[in-house]
C-alpha cells in the first residue's frame, strides 16, 4: 500500500463513521415523522395498546422499585458527608430530593428504563423483521406503524413517565430511611425539609424529562428495530445499538430540557 | 383521493384476463442482478409455477410482486395497476385483494394460532367477533387442524405452522394467493394434504403464482411454467411447451434428470 493510502486509512473511518450516524439520524427522524402523523388523529389498535402497556408497566416495575430505593439511599449518603460536617440535619430531606427529583431520579430510571424495556423492543420488532412477520403484516394491508410501532411508543411514553414518579417516590421513602438509620436523622425531619423547600417545579422538571426520555427511547428503539436486515446477528447489532443510541439521547436531553426550564 | 387509490379500491379483472403481470423487473444488490429483466404473466384463475434451484430469485420475484420490495428496474401489475407507483397507503388497499404464503411461516410469533388467523378479519372490521370466531373455526377445521386456535406458533410442526400460515393468507378469500414454497420441508402425507389445498382454491377460480421444488406435486395443478436461474428467465410457457423443451438445463430441471 502507498503511504499516501494508509494515511487515508482514518479519514476514510471517520467518513465512514459520519455517513452511518447520518443515516441513522435520518432514519430516526423519519420514524419521529412516520409516529407522529399517526398521532394526529391517533391510529392505534386498542388490544396492542393495552397489552403493550401491561408488558412495559407492569414488567419493569421491580427494576424501577430496586433502582429507586438505592438511588434515594446513595444521594442521603453523599449528602450525610456535608449534613455531618456542618451539622445541617434540617436540610437533608431537601438536599437529597432536590437532585433526586430534578436530576438522578429521571436519569437512573430512563437509563433501567431503555436497558429493560427498549432492548427488549428493538429485539422483539427487529426478530420480527428478520422473520419476515413485519412483511405478513404488510401483505395482510395492515400498516405495521399503527399496528406494532404506535402501541409500543405509547405505551413506552405514557410507562417512563408513571415510572420515573414511582421511581421519585421510591427513592423518597429510600433516602428516608437511610438517614434514620446511618444518619440518625428523623423520618420525620426529613419529610419536612422535603415539604417546606421542595418546589412543585422541582418535580415537574423530572416529569418533563421523563415523557422527553420516553419519546427518546420509544423513537430510537423503534427506528433500529425496524430496519434490521442480517437475520440473528443483525438484531443483536441493532440492540446494540439502539442502547447506546437511547442512552446519548437521554444524556443530550437531559441537558437540553435543564437549560431549557431553568 | 387519488386517481389511484380509487382504482385500488375497486376490483375489477382486465380485459385481457390477466391479473398479474411482470415487465423487465430488475433487482440489483451490490450491482449484481439478482433478478435480471423478468417478465410473466398469469391469467384470471390459473396458477403460474415458478421454479428454479436455490438462491434464483424466486422468493425475491414474489416479494416484489406484493409490493414488499421495489425493484429496480420494470413494471408489475396486479389487474392493470401499476403496483411498482403505489404510495404504502394505496398498495395496502390492493393488498386486500392479495394472499401470501411465505417461504418461512412469518407466523406472529407473540399470539395464538386463533388470533393470527383472525387478525386479518379484526383489521378489516367489517364482521363481529362471533362471526371471526367462527370463521377461524371453520377454515382450521379445512386444514384439519381443529381446535388448535389456543396453541402458539412456537408448539407447532412445520407441517401445521404451514398450514396456519395458508389459512391466514387465505381467511379473507382474495382472488389472487402466492405460496412460497407451501410444502418445503414437509412430509408426504403433509405434502399431499397442502396440495389437496392449492387445488381446491384454484378449483374456486383463486389466481396465484406457487413457489415449489416439489414438481411432481405441482405439475397437475400448473397452468403455466416459468424457470429462473440466478435471476435470468430459462423458460417461460405452458405444460407441453417444457415438455417438449430440448434446452438441456431444463430438461434435466423438469424431469429432474442428473447434470
Ligand atoms: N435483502 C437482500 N439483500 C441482499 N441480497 C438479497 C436480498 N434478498 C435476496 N437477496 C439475494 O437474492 C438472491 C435470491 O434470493 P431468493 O429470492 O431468496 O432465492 P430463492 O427464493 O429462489 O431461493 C439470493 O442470492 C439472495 O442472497
Ligand atoms: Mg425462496
Amino acid at each position: 500500500m502507498r503511504l499516501t493510502s494508509v494515511l487515508s486509512v482514518p479519514f476514510a473511518m471517520v467518513g465512514r463513521r459520519t455517513l452511518d450516524i447520518a443515516t441513522e439520524m435520518g432514519g430516526m427522524t423519519l420514524m419521529a415523522g412516520a409516529i407522529l402523523r399517526r398521532l394526529f388523529p391517533p391510529r392505534v389498535d386498542g388490544a396492542e395498546l393495552m397489552r403493550n402497556l401491561y408488558n412495559v408497566g407492569v414488567k419493569s416495575f421491580p427494576i424501577i422499585l430496586v433502582t429507586g430505593v438505592f438511588v434515594g439511599a446513595i444521594m442521603v449518603i453523599q449528602a450525610g458527608l456535608y449534613v455531618e460536617k456542618y451539622e445541617a440535619t434540617g436540610f437533608i430531606g431537601w438536599g437529597a430530593g432536590f437532585a433526586t427529583l430534578r436530576e438522578v431520579s429521571p436519569i437512573m430510571i430512563a437509563l433501567m428504563f431503555n436497558g429493560r424495556v427498549g432492548a427488549k423492543n428493538t429485539a422483539e420488532i427487529g426478530t420480527m423483521k428478520v422473520t419476515e412477520q413485519v412483511d405478513a403484516l404488510r401483505t395482510l394491508a395492515i400498516d405495521p406503524v399503527s399496528y406494532l410501532i404506535m402501541p409500543r411508543f405509547i405505551a413506552m411514553v405514557v410507562m417512563m413517565t408513571l415510572l420515573v414518579v414511582v421511581g421519585d417516590a421510591t427513592a423518597l421513602i429510600g433516602g428516608a430511611f437511610t438517614s434514620q438509620f446511618l444518619l440518625g436523622v428523623d423520618v420525620q425531619l426529613f419529610f419536612r425539609s422535603f415539604v417546606d423547600l421542595i418546589h412543585l417545579e422541582d418535580f415537574l422538571l423530572g416529569v418533563y424529562k421523563a415523557i422527553t426520555f420516553g419519546i427518546a427511547v420509544g423513537v430510537v428503539s423503534c427506528h433500529f428495530g425496524i430496519t434490521v436486515t442480517g437475520g440473528a446477528v443483525g438484531v443483536g447489532r441493532a440492540v446494540n445499538d439502539s442502547v447506546v443510541a437511547s442512552a446519548i439521547w437521554i444524556f443530550v436531553l437531559n441537558y437540553v430540557v435543564t437549560t431549557l426550564i431553568i | 383521493m387519488s386517481a389511484a387509490s380509487k382504482q385500488v379500491t375497486h376490483v375489477e379483472v382486465p380485459r385481457d384476463g390477466v391479473r398479474i403481470r411482470c415487465q423487465g423487473v430488475s433487482k440489483y444488490y451490490r450491482r449484481t442482478a439478482v433478478l435480471d429483466a423478468v417478465d410473466l404473466e398469469v391469467r384470471d384463475g390459473t396458477m403460474l409455477g415458478l421454479i428454479g434451484p436455490g438462491a434464483a430469485g424466486k422468493s425475491l420475484l414474489v416479494k416484489i410482486i406484493c409490493g414488499l420490495v421495489a425493484p429496480d428496474e420494470g413494471h408489475v401489475f396486479i389487474d392493470d395497476i401499476d403496483v411498482t407507483r403505489l404510495r404504502e397507503r394505496e398498495l395496502q388497499a390492493l393488498r386486500m385483494r392479495l394472499g401470501m404464503v411465505f417461504q418461512n411461516y412469518a407466523l406472529f410469533d407473540f399470539m395464538n394460532v386463533g388470533e393470527n388467523i383472525a387478525l386479518p378479519l379484526r383489521m378489516e372490521g367489517r364482521s363481529s367477533e362471533t362471526s371471526i370466531r367462527n370463521r377461524v373455526a371453520e377454515v382450521l377445521e379445512q386444514v384439519a387442524l381443529p381446535g388448535i386456535q389456543d396453541k402458539m406458533p412456537r408448539e407447532l410442526s412445520g407441517g401445521m405452522k404451514k398450514r396456519v400460515s395458508f389459512v391466514r393468507a387465505v381467511v379473507r378469500r382474495p382472488p389472487i394467493v402466492i405460496y412460497d414454497d407451501p410444502t418445503g420441508g414437509l412430509d408426504p402425507v403433509t405434502s399431499a394434504k397442502i396440495f389437496r389445498l392449492l387445488s381446491d382454491m384454484k378449483a374456486q377460480g383463486t389466481t396465484s403464482i406457487t413457489i415449489s421444488h416439489d414438481l411432481d406435486g405441482i405439475r397437475p395443478l400448473c397452468d403455466q411454467w416459468l424457470l429462473i436461474e440466478h435471476g435470468k428467465t430459462l423458460f417461460s410457457g405452458d405444460t407441453s411447451a417444457i415438455d417438449q423443451c430440448e434446452t438441456p438445463y431444463v430438461r434435466q430441471f423438469w424431469r429432474g434428470e442428473p447434470a
